[in-house]
């Protein structure tokens, strides 16, 4: 197991956000994480990557325990997570936002520059190097994002709505992009609405309900279970299920 | 073994100071609350009200209570003006523009009272400026206690205009989120120029009541902004509640900071504790607020 | 940066060289006036890159930093005062250390803050040191000052009888404050400064210890500012905590480098050699009949820059630069 979560709890004011929530990532899989909006999956990537801290709970990451560490800690660790809105250095250029990221691994500037172009050619924006990243396109930036997270050399990446808003075609382009971060080896963990994305990409998929587990196994197995269903109140399943 | 007399005196004195500091403040908080913006030429409000009350005394004779009515709208124009001309163009940029403009209103305003007024100190001289108060061996200097009366019975009003009236509550409405006013019908723009008149008013009502019992200067503001950021924030920015308590913390404070350590070191003890509550509780000892 | 023969034939080397062998005969030829406010001008270079670090690069708005100054000063002429030791230790070894404790204390107690709090919290840092100073009579002499102890022209005292020696180590301070800068905005260390300034919970995401980073660079700061401090002190012979610890020099070193151009190298350049020949010549002509006049102008050049142009006059010079060089001799591309 790369990444154990053991009875992880989580609460804000009166809202129990994530719920004595327990589950495993094996290393080389693609995990989703899905569940009605307000299930608390941002939240459990928010845990994990040590922006809250959990009330109780441990989290596991080859072994060793990171609960509590910091997000810089955690990244160096080998964590490193994409923000549901994307959060690029602004006033930065394309290449530099992924130096930054790169410079999680070496100090020494010419590394870290040709370790961003390397990133930035496998993710596509190759062409884009020295563009401001504000004035990239919605996708650039999320595709900037990832090459930021993938400049850290992380052994687990945690996606946060990499296919919000994004047109079939786009879609596609961002399917294989994460199976190419798959076929390096990168375990990949990915909260998605879009279901017929997280139904094709991942091998297993964990369900979320009000920040409780309601649903753990293949993709086949979730589509089909009664209360995932319910959780969803069907329409979006029905959909994707005709598919 | 402390003089229990002394020490009465010394905590009077904190308490008759720290209305003086809640008032300011108030004025201040006000603008954080509503345009989140931190006003450091608050000092030159206080600092231009006391010379315009200077004036009116020194020229047509008035006492300083009756020319609260002139130093009122007077410094409401002018801090309605300052925010119109500049700070509305800067209310949503950077913290960096925020902070800088004000720091060079400050400079500016700071500057033209050298230039026009002179580096002398000033006074009023009042009827009633010699006569003291005897309450159980503490001694209280009228102008002293009018100021403390004036102070609260403004801090009052002040507190009830934003209760009760729909214009206060319009701001309160603003400071607590600006979209969903716009929806109730609310001209923000209408309500940040009232929100900075209003502080710059009671920055300069404060300083037409200290009058009486303080020397004006161009660099009066300096030390009292000061102060007036320590109370404010440590209140919570923008908490009406936090800071009216905080004023009398902090006069108290200093006045026992005189007392114990030496006479420039009230300042230093207000600062020791601003700082310490930032580090324990960054964002002020109770919740910053939305008015 | 790859510096060969080649490189000085295009305007972009031999620009900058011809100016720094213009700045260095300098001497030469000034009189003692003009000397003195190149001196001012070279100084407030170097204290303004030294905010400009945390300031410009962090985005952290330090009100503060006359702190540092202060320990500097104080540093060099006490310890020459009581313990007849050079201010070389006294100011730069011994103020310098103490600046850099101070600046861990206030990092610790502030970086937490964001906006306008940790401005405000390094303004009291700084009144608290000045209090702290004025109120120590017995040991710094309170308001009075203290006056340097004259050594004669003596470079282990750092004190010289003619203007021109003083000239060369503000030129060399300047050039201190630019390297530093320069490197640290190509290294990591500045790339992470840039990114915290940008989006802090972005950068702690990818790896970035917010909290050193910032640190380290205040901690450099405030060691340069120290230096900057004593250097104040044997020029000026005279220092006292109102002047030395006071938030108007504080202010000054924040608006050098904005009206220069926060967050670049030549910025606080630009911005002193600007701001300190106005200062002094309004000083001069009208400073006896007219006091805090230069003071007016200092503050309506702030409100101007921060609302016209908050990214400072680097980006027009800049660009003027720019054409400046196409049309020298040259290879210029």
């Amino acid at each position: 197991m790369l990444l154990e979560v053991q009875n992880l709890n989580k609460k804000f004011g009166g809202l129990q956000a994530v719920n004595g929530l327990a589950f495993g990532a094996e290393e080389g899989e693609i995990l989703g994480l899905i569940g009605p909006n307000g299930a608390g999956k941002t939240t459990v990537f928010n845990l994990i990557s040590g922006v809250y801290t959990p009330d109780s709970g441990v989290i596991r990451f080859q072994g060793k325990n990171i609960t509590g560490l910091k997000s810089y800690q955690i990244c160096i660790k080998g964590i490193c997570r994409t923000f549901q809105i994307a959060q690029p250095f602004r006033e930065m250029t394309v290449v530099k936002n992924v130096i930054t990221g790169a410079f999680s691994r070496t100090a020494d500037v010419e590394e870290a520059k040709r370790k961003a172009e390397e990133v930035l050619n496998f993710v596509g924006l190759g062409g884009k190097k020295e563009i401001l990243a504000k004035e990239l396109t919605a996708i650039d930036q999320r595709r900037l994002e990832v090459a930021r997270a993938l400049a850290t050399d992380p052994r687990l990446l945690l996606l946060d709505e990499t296919m919000a808003g994004l047109n079939p075609k786009e879609c596609d382009e961002a399917v294989s992009l994460i199976n190419k971060i798959r076929d390096k080896g990168i375990t990949v963990i990915m909260v998605e609405h879009v279901v017929k994305v997280i139904m094709s990409l991942s091998q297993r998929i964990i369900v979320l309900d009000y920040g409780t587990k309601i649903a753990e196994g293949k993709a086949e197995e979730i589509r089909s279970n009664e209360n995932v269903i319910k959780a969803y109140l069907g329409e979006e399943y029905r959909r994707a299920i005709r598919q | 073994m402390l003089d229990t007399t002394i020490l009465s005196q010394a905590i009077v004195s904190g308490i008759l100071m720290g209305a003086i500091y809640s008032l300011v403040s108030l004025g201040l908080t006000i603008i954080f609350g509503v345009v989140r913006i931190v006003n450091f030429a608050h000092g030159e409000f206080l600092m231009i009200g006391m010379y315009a009350t200077y004036f009116l005394w020194a020229r047509a004779g008035l006492d300083p209570l009756i020319a609260i009515l002139i130093t009122a709208p007077l410094l409401f124009l002018i801090g309605a003006a300052i925010y119109k001309s500049l700070l509305q163009r800067v209310a949503a940029a950077s913290d960096f523009s925020k902070i800088f403009l004000t720091v060079g209103i400050s400079l500016v305003l700071q500057n033209i009272a050298l230039l026009i007024f002179t580096a002398n100190y000033w006074s009023v001289k009042t009827s009633y400026e010699r006569m003291v108060l005897s309450l159980w061996g503490v001694s209280i200097s009228y102008p002293r206690l009018i100021g403390f009366l004036g102070a609260v019975i403004l801090s009052f009003l002040i507190s009830l205009f934003l209760l009760k009236t729909d214009l206060g509550k319009a701001m309160r409405a603003v400071a607590q989120n600006r979209e969903v006013a716009m929806l109730m019908g609310i001209n923000p723009e209408r309500v940040y120029v009232i929100a900075v008149g209003l502080g710059s008013a009671v920055a300069g009502v404060t300083g037409t009541i200290i009058m009486p019992y303080f020397y004006v200067f161009p660099l009066v503001g300096v030390d009292f902004v000061v102060m007036c950021f320590a109370v404010a924030i440590t209140g919570g920015l923008g908490n009406i509640k936090g800071t009216l308590l905080c004023g009398p913390i902090f006069g108290i404070a200093e006045s026992l900071g005189i007392l114990f350590i030496g006479a420039d070191s009230g300042l230093i003890v207000a600062f020791l504790i601003l700082i310490l509550v930032l580090i324990f509780r960054p964002s002020g000892l109770l919740e910053e607020g939305r008015l | 940066m790859k510096i060969s023969v080649k490189s000085f034939t295009r305007p972009r080397g031999y620009v900058p060289l011809i100016g720094l062998i213009f700045l260095l005969i300098l001497p030469l030829f000034l009189p003692t006036y003009f000397l003195h406010i190149m001196i001012t001008m070279l100084f407030f270079a170097f204290v303004g890159e030294a905010w400009n670090i945390v300031g410009g690069y962090a985005g952290q708005l330090s009100l503060g930093n006359a702190a540092f100054f202060g320990l500097g000063a104080y540093g060099a002429v006490l310890f020459t005062h009581y313990y007849n030791i050079s201010p070389w230790v006294g100011g730069v070894l011994i103020g310098g250390a103490a600046a850099i404790v101070l600046s861990v204390m206030t990092g610790l107690a502030c970086f937490r803050l964001r906006g306008p709090y940790f401005a405000i919290s390094t303004l009291a840092i700084g009144e608290v040191m000045r209090l702290v100073f004025l109120n120590q009579r017995k040991f710094t002499f309170g308001a009075e000052g203290v006056t340097v102890p004259y050594k004669g022209n003596s470079l282990l005292y750092l004190q010289f009888v003619s203007k021109a020696p003083y000239y060369y180590i503000a030129l060399a301070l300047m050039l201190l404050g630019m390297y530093v800068t320069w490197k640290i905005e190509k290294s990591r260390l500045g790339h992470y400064l840039v990114a915290i300034n940008q989006n802090q919970d972005a950068a702690e995401a990818v790896g970035v210890n917010s909290m050193r980073t910032k640190q380290i660079a205040l901690s450099v700061s405030a060691f340069l500012t120290a230096m900057g401090g004593t250097f104040y002190a044997q020029y000026i012979y005279f220092i006292d905590p109102n002047f030395v610890f006071g938030l108007g020099l504080s202010i000054e070193f924040a608006l050098i480098a904005i009206v220069g151009g926060v967050g670049t190298v030549m910025g606080p350049v630009i911005g002193s050699f600007l701001l300190r020949p106005a200062m002094e010549f309004t000083n001069a002509f009208l400073g006896a009949t007219y006091t805090g006049v230069h003071l007016i102008a200092y503050g309506g050049l702030l409100i101007a820059v921060v609302m016209l142009k908050p990214e400072g006059l680097m980006g027009w010079l800049g660009g003027l630069y720019e054409w400046f060089l196409k049309w020298l001799p040259g290879k210029e591309k």
